[in-house]
């Protein structure tokens, strides 16, 4: 170990180049150096992960209990927002009294879940999220695209508790996990029965073949597969992504399908 | 229909072990006759099942997870005979007549639900199968042989508290609503016991939520049967606990029974700090019905989140239905 090699860190980005990464690595597991120039910290600095300006803030780490949950702050978020805007919505003004129902308790439903994870997140939680008004409106139009979307995003959020259950550490965390997803279970079955009386009326889409499999298991996603799903609406414009994901082995998806 | 992810479900090296299986097998390596004539017919179900049993029989799957597992399928099998029985096709004549009356009463609609109900308790019983799980209390319904009694009272005769539910349409959907409702409280409650196997634990988790859309349909045909029965949400949320949340307009001939039965299915456990009331609005140690920008009421707090329950708890609700003790 005669040799003492130096890597030079001017800025946060280059750790993150695969090169570099593998060279300071490399280096910490030897006798060598790593510099880090002034500009690394006061990059470091602006770093907060709670600032709504920071898009690093909507970054998030999977890898932990804290991560897992705060991705379904964002989820909760996202449906609160809809069911929000939607109950004032000309589609929900054309909603019976039974279907509007359903609309008002999802709203508190969502809201509540929301208001939730932000309380036991506290700190360690991600801003708000921001939305795009403009689809929101355009997903809220009439009764026909309110009941879709609803259908979508409550099963996108059954997918998504199921496919991430297996990734908290805590049990205490897993039961919490487990006493909204049958609540977003049961809003998916209302949202499927009200489109099935409006269409069909097979008295099965309440729970359909395309979102039970024939052994009889409901669907789930990874949360990257949600995320691309929830990108894909254009209603959040935050920059939300996964930085680390999830710390075990990823199962296939079955995702939520989209509404006939 | 969609087999690789069902399959991933249940063991993501299930795909490899089958294979490497496969290939002992044709290499001249002992397997039941079943296995090899299911690998030969390329029945990746059949021969799924069958491998999962022949490795299970080897001591792979550990005693905590197994009796969870086979926990999960009495009360599989109790919901998918009671479905039977309820639709005419039980192997056991004396249910279908029983229920003869109250068949002729469902709506063709409500019909449909109660045989997609069915389909998915059926494939229930055989996912759990698949997996490892053993009908260790002997539950298997034959023509000679009844295992439960759907009036509750453990009697091949009957007689019990909710024998109603064969003669009338209301009574009977309140007791498919409890069966749902406890099922989907049974599996919240054993999922941190599968903790050390994630992918039983999230093919539990895919069972459980389909538990939740049953019982969230039968709450909405109750609902339409009774519009002015608020504490029956149409969002298919329970409000309330204890006999309250069953949301019951009928309590049979024995209101005394049926009332204790409902209370024990939304009320707290015996470990009341765990396993609370359905009415239970802390959440983590946070009071869901305060928060700011939440301020929706209790009944909104309760609806919001299910509540789990205890093996004991489950037993003591399902006991009366089975004729084999389960505890």
């Amino acid at each position: 170990m005669s040799t003492h090699d130096t890597l030079i860190i001017r800025s946060g980005d280059q750790l993150l180049q695969p090169t570099t990464r593998r060279r300071f690595l490399g280096l910490l597991g030897v006798a060598g150096s790593v510099v880090f120039l002034p500009s690394v910290f006061t990059a470091c600095s602006d770093d907060d992960i709670t600032d709504p300006n920071n898009p690093a803030s909507y970054t998030l780490n999977l890898s932990n209990d804290t991560g897992i949950l705060n991705y379904a702050y964002a989820l909760e978020q996202l449906e609160a927002a809809f069911y929000t805007a939607a109950i004032t919505s000309a589609g929900f003004a054309a909603l019976s009294a039974a279907e509007q129902e359903v609309l008002a308790d999802l709203q508190k439903h969502e809201v509540i879940h929301r208001e939730f994870f932000k309380a036991v997140l506290g700190a360690n939680a991600i801003p708000s999220l921001s939305f795009n008004t403009t689809t929101v409106g355009n997903l809220t139009a009439n009764a026909t695209v309110l009941l879709s979307t609803s259908q979508l995003l409550e099963d996108t959020g059954v997918s998504a508790y199921n496919g991430a259950g297996k990734y908290l550490t805590s049990a205490a965390n897993l039961l919490v996990a487990g006493k909204i997803v049958s609540v977003e279970a049961r809003h998916a079955a209302a949202i499927r029965d009200i489109r099935d009386a409006r269409g069909g009326n097979t008295g099965r889409l309440f729970a359909g073949d395309d979102v039970v499999s024939a052994s009889g298991l409901d669907v789930k996603a990874e949360p990257g597969t949600v995320l691309a799903s929830v990108v894909s609406l254009n209603v959040v414009t935050s920059p939300l992504s996964i930085g680390t994901g999830p710390t075990g082995t990823a199962t296939a998806d079955v995702k939520a399908p989209t509404p006939a | 229909m969609d087999k690789q992810p069902i399959l991933a479900a249940i063991d993501p090296e299930i795909m490899d072990r089958l294979a490497t299986r496969k290939q002992e097998i044709d290499n001249g390596s002992y397997a039941r006759p079943g296995i090899v004539a299911a690998l030969a017919i390329g029945s990746v179900p059949i021969a799924l099942a069958a491998l999962s049993r022949d490795a299970f029989a080897q001591g792979t799957i550990p005693t905590a997870i197994k009796n969870v597992l086979d926990f999960a399928l009495a009360l599989e099998i109790f919901e998918n005979e009671f479905y039977k029985a309820v639709l005419g096709t039980s192997n056991y004549t004396p249910y279908n007549t029983a229920f003869a009356t109250v068949r002729s009463q469902v709506p063709a609609t409500a019909l449909a639900t109660l045989q997609q109900i069915q389909k998915h308790e059926a494939a229930h019983v055989a996912t759990l199968l698949a997996t490892g799980a053993t009908d260790v209390f002997s539950l298997q319904v034959t023509s000679t042989n009844a295992q439960f009694d759907f009036t509750g009272n453990r009697s091949a005769s009957g007689g019990g508290p909710f024998a109603k539910a064969t003669t009338d349409l209301g009574f009977l959907l309140e007791v498919a609503q409890g069966a749902e409702d406890t099922g989907v409280r049974a599996y919240k409650g054993q999922a941190g016991n599968l903790m050390t196997q994630p992918a039983i634990l999230e093919a539990a988790l895919r069972i459980h939520s389909v538990e939740a859309r049953h019982a969230s349909r039968i709450r909405r045909i109750r609902r339409s049967l009774n519009t002015g029965t608020a504490a029956l949400r149409y969002s298919g949320t329970v409000r309330g606990g204890d006999a309250a949340a069953a949301g019951a307009t009928d309590l049979g001939t024995n209101a005394a029974a049926v009332t204790a039965a409902f209370t024990k299915i939304y009320g707290a456990g015996s470990n009341a700090a765990t396993f609370p009331s359905e009415s239970n609005v802390t959440q983590a140690g946070v009071n869901v019905s305060t928060l700011t920008g939440a301020q929706f009421g209790v009944e909104a707090a309760q609806e919001a989140f299910d509540e789990a329950l205890d093996r004991a708890d489950v037993v003591a609700i399902v006991q009366p239905f089975f004729i084999p003790t389960i505890a």
